[in-house]
């Protein structure tokens, strides 16, 4: 579904080269959820604007259904990082999840269908009217949430969606998302710095190493499928996976160190 | 700092009244400094008359014309060398340039290219008001939120759309604060444009009541030109606070 091969990117300004991703290669299965982290300044922005098609690659290809990317893909949506800075102030919450059905061309009935929806979907169906300013920051990652479900996109990425929110609110989220990914099993890559947020929401792990970015390791997260924030965190087989992964991250930084 | 509707009046009206006052006392001492009685008689002999007609309309007229011509032409400019950074790095040096040029000093020149007629009057206002709405609008769209650019990308936002959802509201915070500077160069070149070459409107008139000695009408142009001012900046705020509601709302202003 969402193939990454071998890519490299380097960024290049008047007397500095800086080699931000080395060489990476993973592939995202169709309806799988796979998680992204590594130590922070690792390249895990620039990786995701490389498969989002928003930035050029230096080197290496990304593919989704076997189509290379070389701009944003007709059928992906982001859910960027900066909730507050992604939603059109401009506009009320209903107008900002319909903007890019309008731009799909999407008739008007099925369009409502659609915001409805997704706006019932996150919880947010109340708030249609409101202007992005009027709500919460969680609030606002919804809106952010509805637009992306709303797109019908084949491919999810999230860019460290919850970073910004405070814990109870990120616990909430995160139980949205995987809500939202078992109904519609869209194909989703997660980007985080947070290790349990990893490993509480993903079927895999992929661990970053620090830039310039490899692949540490590509980890599968056999832990029951019917999450919860509760018992999933609880279990020990949980805590032995987040250990796993924290090592690795430390060995990932300790490498980047001795560089 | 909340105050009631009357004592809020009685606070906008306090400074006024002392400044009437404080006139009278001095008033009478020169002839060229007439009371203020005289001075409001004078203006409802002089402006609530065809001069009203003849004078007023005309200037507002042009003024509103030569606005509006420069603020279509300072945002349809200042969108494409916003958005370009090639069309920027070429052309902010001249802007700059142009921006520095006193906007009175191009009246002859104008005269000699559009006359002495309404053309050149509406040509004078334009080429004063055109810069502050074109270097704000070209600052407005070149600070454009990235994150929100990539959300247009991300979902197809292009085109017609981009400009008309994305690159103008954004920008408009911008435009509006250019819009505002203009108006009241606007007005110092509406009437400026008069005192050349003219047979009408406000500069005109105030100019011939001066050399007329007819001081009390002089001064009552005078505040006629401040009450338009006045009047056109409450409005230019009431239209500010519709169309930027949002960014009032958003706390963004006071940031």
């Amino acid at each position: 579904m969402l193939e990454i091969s071998e890519l490299h990117k380097v960024y290049v300004s008047p007397g500095r080269r800086v080699e931000a991703i080395g060489s990476v290669t993973l592939s995202v299965g169709a309806g799988e959820l796979v998680c992204v982290v590594g130590p922070s300044g690792c390249g895990k922005t620039t990786l995701l604007r490389c498969v989002a098609g928003l930035l050029p690659a230096s080197g290496g290809e990304v593919r989704v259904n076997g189509v290379p990317v070389t701009g944003p893909p007709p059928r992906m949506a982001v859910v960027f990082q900066e909730y507050g800075r992604s939603l059109f102030p401009w506009m009320t919450v209903r107008q900002n999840v319909e903007l890019p059905l309008k731009e799909k061309r999407v008739p008007a009935a099925r369009r409502r269908e659609l915001v409805a929806g997704s706006l019932e979907s996150v919880g947010l169906s109340d708030a249609a009217g409101a202007h992005p300013w009027q709500l919460s920051g969680g609030m606002q990652q919804r809106v952010a949430i509805a637009r992306a479900v709303a797109y019908e996109p084949e491919v999810l990425l999230m860019d460290e969606p919850f970073a910004a929110v405070d814990a109870q609110t990120r616990a909430d989220l995160e139980d949205l998302i995987l809500r939202l990914w078992r109904d519609s099993r869209i194909t989703t890559l997660f980007v985080t710095h947070d290790i349990d947020e990893a490993v509480y929401l993903g079927q895999r792990v992929v661990v970053l190493s620090s830039s310039p970015t490899t692949v540490m390791e590509d980890l599968k997260i056999d832990l029951p499928a019917g999450r919860d924030q509760l018992t999933t965190r609880s279990l020990p087989r949980f805590g032995e996976l987040r250990g796993h992964v924290y090592r690795q991250i430390q060995r990932a930084r300790g490498h980047g160190a001795d560089r | 700092m909340t105050a009631s509707g009357p004592l809020k009046v009685l606070r906008a009206l306090a400074m006024p009244a002392l400044l009437v006052l404080a006139w009278w006392a001095v008033s009478g001492s020169t002839f060229y400094l007439p009371s203020p009685a005289a001075v409001a008689r004078a203006f409802a002999e002089t402006w609530l008359s065809e001069r009203l007609v003849d004078d007023v309309l005309p200037s507002a007229g042009r003024l509103l014309a030569g606005y509006a011509l420069a603020g279509l032409l300072g945002v349809g400019l200042g969108v494409p060398i916003g958005l370009s950074r090639r069309l920027r790095a070429t052309l902010e040096p001249v802007l700059e340039f142009f921006r520095a040029v006193p906007p009175p000093v191009l009246v002859p020149l104008i005269m000699l290219l559009a006359g002495i007629d309404t053309p050149m009057k509406v040509l004078v206002i334009v080429s004063g008001c055109v810069w502050p709405v074109l270097l704000n609008t070209v600052e407005g769209v070149r600070a454009l939120d990235g994150v929100l650019a990539d959300t247009c990308r991300m979902y197809g936002v292009r085109g017609v759309a981009r400009l008309r959802r994305f690159v103008l509201p954004g920008a408009a915070p911008q435009i509006m604060a250019g819009l505002r500077q203009a108006l009241s160069i606007g007005i110092i070149l509406m009437v400026i444009s008069e005192m050349f070459a003219s047979s009408s409107g406000l500069g005109f008139t105030i100019v011939l009541f001066q050399r007329q000695f007819q001081i009390a009408e002089m001064w009552s142009g005078i505040l006629l030109l401040g009450l338009l001012g006045l009047v056109l900046s409450l409005l230019f705020r009431r239209v500010e606070r519709w169309v930027l509601a949002w960014y009032y709302g958003s706390g963004a202003a006071r940031a």
